[in-house]
């Protein structure tokens, strides 16, 4: 049983500093030693047109998904904060400006729309930030300064990660924000003394140890760094970016290099011609630059080059929506492109995962002379975790490749079939060992070679190539009781962590279920899916897209038709829509 | 052709007892129209005559709240809770709130009840000396009985009666310090005092009248050393029970004519069309005494409550405020309708 399970949301107009004081939120509440697991939705448009919204679920214990509901809410904005009213539990506290800068007509205020029960706390953050820096930019800093006055977190944490982030300005920039979060602090304690608990006050003996607070975007870069990646090629997009950023700082210092390329199109180019060259490269995008890159994608499965592409997915189709989560590239990532061109696609389901599977990402293209698809999303890569990460192990990062034999020299055939599918490949510049790279259907030489017999048994080797990949791939993790389910849930990618905690809401109350993550999309464990799904009643397949694009692929493996549960609210899905499904199908 | 009546909006400052039933009636006569409620306390209606009750620990909090939460809901009225009200503008009819909120009204019920009254000889004391409003106020007294065996309180009006028996009940020995002033703006009589001295000497009450408070001091240990004419007493805690003073201050310059409290006719209108005082804030004209009077205590805030919202909403309808009842404190019966003179 948690003691401490509070979820946190901070709500402004793009532009009042709301996501940057949800970082530092984060980054504070780690600092106490608390799990934090934090996501921020936010409009495509930098400032001034949209709600950004921080939400914070803080524990002492490890989470697995945000929560349903919200416990504290902070409005920087009362007219967007409006619409998180009713995501607040019953008692919820609300922390407010008292003193907005004139008269508001009524309604407009969030005062006016809360319920009775919430506890409200009227803080000047305006005049306070006005009274302190000269201005009411630091207003958010007051906010948490409020906040952290109210439910006893230590000020040294907040100070600490406030310098952090403001180090580069000058001290005098700390200074003043160090003190405007000392006078939100200050003004709870002052004005509100009723209403300081010391439920965030660190306990005795907590430390963050070896926690890390990391996003996804971090952890895949990291994933990266550590697999010994040297190159990437990439073309901004949201949700991606953040991996560009990282690496265009981190990757210089180890040798490596970061180029914006013009398009996706170049980038994926790039990546295959890195690999082809003998050097780990990358690239990451999100849908309508993965749709780009595609016929490059299906380049390297023909041609057998390796690549490691992250896919951030996002809302779609077509540009779609840039800052809103959704899992609606499977069949694309999975599919996608002309012909036969099975290639492998991992689709991690938290932080940890990001960095294990982007980390091995680059070992399993080698091996297998494919490009190799991280499949995240919005949320995954922007939300973060406290985690502590295993360093990737030597055999998942070590090198993949097959290099051709000496004996072969001169008589090398790149493209030779074997029995496993993989066909030693060189790279440029060992003697004798020259092949041509064509997109071309080709024969063992890498000639072109368009006859039936020649398209059949390539076709053949690079699908029995992909198929034994999945001795390598991870396997599906069961979660729940042995024996017989009620209802069996299905999951993956982000949504996993909402499935892994309805279904263990599920099984407090005495249900039998059950959940079955699924990490590698393609090619898949079939053996092991069905066998989950054979001891499911119902099968329950919950995913942020509207076709069921994992239903798809894998549902024909249970003897009935499995049930979907589909959203495309932008938004990830909450435990308590799948509980809810469960509930109504295990009753 | 009829033409709906556009919809009125009614406005109680205060969710006491009064407010509460003013805006319970409110909503009742008027089924069409809106009702809010301002309350700077953060919970919804709580009765304060069952603090003592809660104190001694007879009851719990839940039953402390006399409207729950739902109620408010049930009836379509919309309860702001920790929202205050910082100054009325009868011209505009506005209400405008702490965070800056106007809200407009078309008629206003002001019942904003009392603040615990804190005499002049007790104020540099304040520190150290608990009163008994809220349930806050009551949570305060736990935390502390729970850590001291005696108390002093100071004063004597109805809610400290209540108090001496909660922790007569408790165990605790109590000190009490009788004050002609506690039952403020009234003055209590020598007969009265003789009375209410002897009752509380008959529940074992260690009771101080002729005594004047010189010295209160902190002692290392807990506790304080209390210098009372002659007298020293060293009890673990003090408390003043001195009676309410209307907390009307933001209205200071509404236009509104405020004596000891808002001063309004016998049906509670403050001479301002569609502007109503009621209940503990509310001084009241009587027509036959050609006096004000005042009203405390639970069942005449209920009384009072409905009484201002009766009238606010008809305008034609006119309901007299009386007080409705006398009020029992274990041995000592107080008829407030002689209450008038201050």
């Amino acid at each position: 049983m948690r003691a401490i399970d509070l979820t946190v949301e901070i709500c402004g107009m793009s532009g009042d500093g709301t996501i940057a004081a949800g970082a530092l939120l984060n980054a504070a509440m780690a600092k106490t030693g608390l799990s934090v697991m934090a996501f921020d939705t936010y409009p495509a448009e930098i400032r001034g047109f949209g709600r950004c919204v921080t939400r914070s679920r803080i524990g002492d214990e490890s989470m697995v998904a945000l929560a349903d509901r919200t416990q504290v809410l902070i409005s920087l904005d009362d007219e967007q904060s409006r619409s998180r009213i009713p995501f607040l539990e019953p008692d919820a506290t609300v922390f407010l400006d008292s003193r907005p800068p004139a008269l508001v007509a009524e309604g407009q205020s969030l005062a006016a729309h809360v319920e009775p029960e919430n506890s409200l706390i009227g803080v000047p953050f305006g005049d306070l930030s006005s009274q302190v820096a000269g201005s009411k930019r630091s207003k958010n800093i007051v906010a948490l300064g409020a906040f952290a006055g109210a439910f006893g977190v230590p000020p040294e944490a907040f100070r600490e990660v406030i310098t952090v982030k403001f180090r580069s300005k000058g001290g005098k920039v700390v200074d003043v924000n160090v003190q405007c979060f000392d006078a939100g602090y200050r003004y709870v304690h002052e004005n509100h003394p009723d209403r300081v608990t010391g439920l965030l006050s660190p306990k005795e003996g907590a430390g963050t140890g070896d926690r890390q607070l990391l996003s996804g975007s971090v952890a895949i870069s990291r994933g990266a760094l550590d697999a010994g990646v040297k190159r990437y090629f990439g073309y901004p997009i949201t949700p991606a970016t953040p991996i560009m950023e990282y690496l265009a700082r981190a990757l210089p210092e180890r040798g490596g290099a970061v180029v914006q390329m013009e398009d996706e199109i170049s980038s994926i180019g790039a990546v295959l011609g890195s690999f082809y060259a003998g050097t780990r490269a990358m690239t990451a995008t999100s849908g309508p630059g993965f749709a780009l890159m595609t016929e490059l994608i299906t380049h390297g499965v023909m041609a057998e080059i390796p690549a490691v592409i992250v896919n951030a997915q996002r809302g779609g189709p077509s540009t779609g929506l840039p800052t809103k989560t959704e899992q609606s590239d499977l069949q694309a990532a999975v599919f996608g492109g002309p012909g036969d061109s099975a290639r492998i696609v991992l689709a991690p389901t938290d932080v940890c995962e990001c960095y294990r599977y982007t980390a091995g990402s680059f070992r399993l293209a080698e091996k297998y002379q494919t490009p190799v698809i991280v499949l995240t999303d919005f949320f995954l890569n922007n939300r973060v975790e406290t985690v502590t990460l295993a360093p990737a192990a030597e055999q998942e990062i070590a090198d993949g490749n097959v290099y051709p034999d000496e004996s072969k020299k001169g008589g090398y055939r790149r493209y030779e079939i074997t029995e496993s599918g993989i066909s030693p490949r060189s790279v440029p510049g060992q003697e004798g060992f020259t092949y041509s790279a064509t997109g071309l259907e080709h024969a063992e030489t890498g000639l072109p070679d368009y006859t039936p017999e020649n398209h059949m048994s390539m076709s053949e080797k690079r699908q029995r190539k992909i198929a034994g990949a999945l001795r390598d791939l991870p396997a599906p993790e069961e979660f729940g009781d042995d024996g017989p389910l009620d209802v069996g849930v299905v999951a993956w990618g982000s949504t996993f962590g909402s499935a892994l905690e309805a279904v263990l809401r599920a099984r407090a109350e005495g249900m039998k279920a059950g959940t079955l993550k699924i990490v590698t999309l393609f090619p898949y464990h079939a053996d092991r899916i069905r066998s989950f799904m054979a001891r499911c009643r119902r099968v329950l397949i919950p995913e942020l897209n509207m076709d069921g694009q994992l239903a798809n692929l894998v549902g024909h493996l249970n003897s009935e038709e499995v049930i979907r549960l589909n959203r495309v609210t932008g938004v990830p899905l909450s435990p308590r829509e799948i509980y809810e499904k469960i509930r109504e199908l295990g009753g | 052709m009829v033409r709906a009546m556009a919809e009125r909006h009614f406005v109680v400052i205060g969710n006491g007892p009064a407010g509460n039933r003013a805006a319970r009636t409110l909503r009742e006569k008027a089924p069409g129209d809106r009702v809010t409620v301002v309350s700077k306390a953060r919970q919804s209606c709580y009765s304060p005559h069952r603090l003592p009750d809660f104190i001694a620990g007879r009851i719990t909090e839940e039953k402390v709240l006399v409207c729950p939460y739902e109620a408010y809901r049930d009836e379509r009225i919309k309860l702001r809770c920790s929202q205050e009200a910082v100054s009325v503008d009868l011209e505009r009819g506005q209400v405008v709130l702490g965070h800056k909120e106007v809200v407009p009204y078309d008629g206003l019920i002001i019942a904003v009840g009392g603040r615990p009254f804190v005499p002049e000889r007790l104020a540099p004391f304040g520190d150290v000396v608990l009163t008994l409003k809220t349930l806050e106020d009551a949570k305060a007294w736990i935390e502390r009985l729970e850590q001291v065996d005696s108390v002093l309180l100071v004063g004597g009006d109805l809610t400290s009666f209540s108090v001496a028996r909660a922790l007569i009940h408790l165990g605790k020995k109590v000190h009490f310090l009788l004050d002609g002033d506690a039952f403020w703006p009234l003055r209590a009589d020598d007969e009265l005092l003789a009375t209410v001295a002897d009752s509380l000497s008959g529940m074992g009450v260690d009771v101080i009248s002729d005594g004047e408070l010189k010295g209160i001091a902190a002692l290392a240990g807990g506790g304080y050393e209390v210098q009372v004419g002659d007298w020293t007493v060293q009890p673990g805690m003090i408390g003043a029970f001195c009676g309410l003073v209307p907390d009307v201050g933001f209205l200071a310059r509404s236009g509104l004519r405020i004596d000891r409290g808002i001063l309004v006719d016998e049906y509670l209108n403050t001479g301002f069309p569609g502007v109503f005082a009621t209940g503990d804030c509310a001084q009241i004209y009587h027509p036959e005494l050609r006096d004000y009077w005042v009203s405390v205590g639970y069942e005449n805030a209920l009384a009072l409550g409905r009484t201002a919202a009766l009238n606010l909403p008809c305008g034609e309808e006119r309901e007299m405020a009386e007080p409705e009842s006398v009020f029992e404190v274990k041995g000592v019966s107080l008829d407030t309708s002689w209450w008038k003179g201050f």
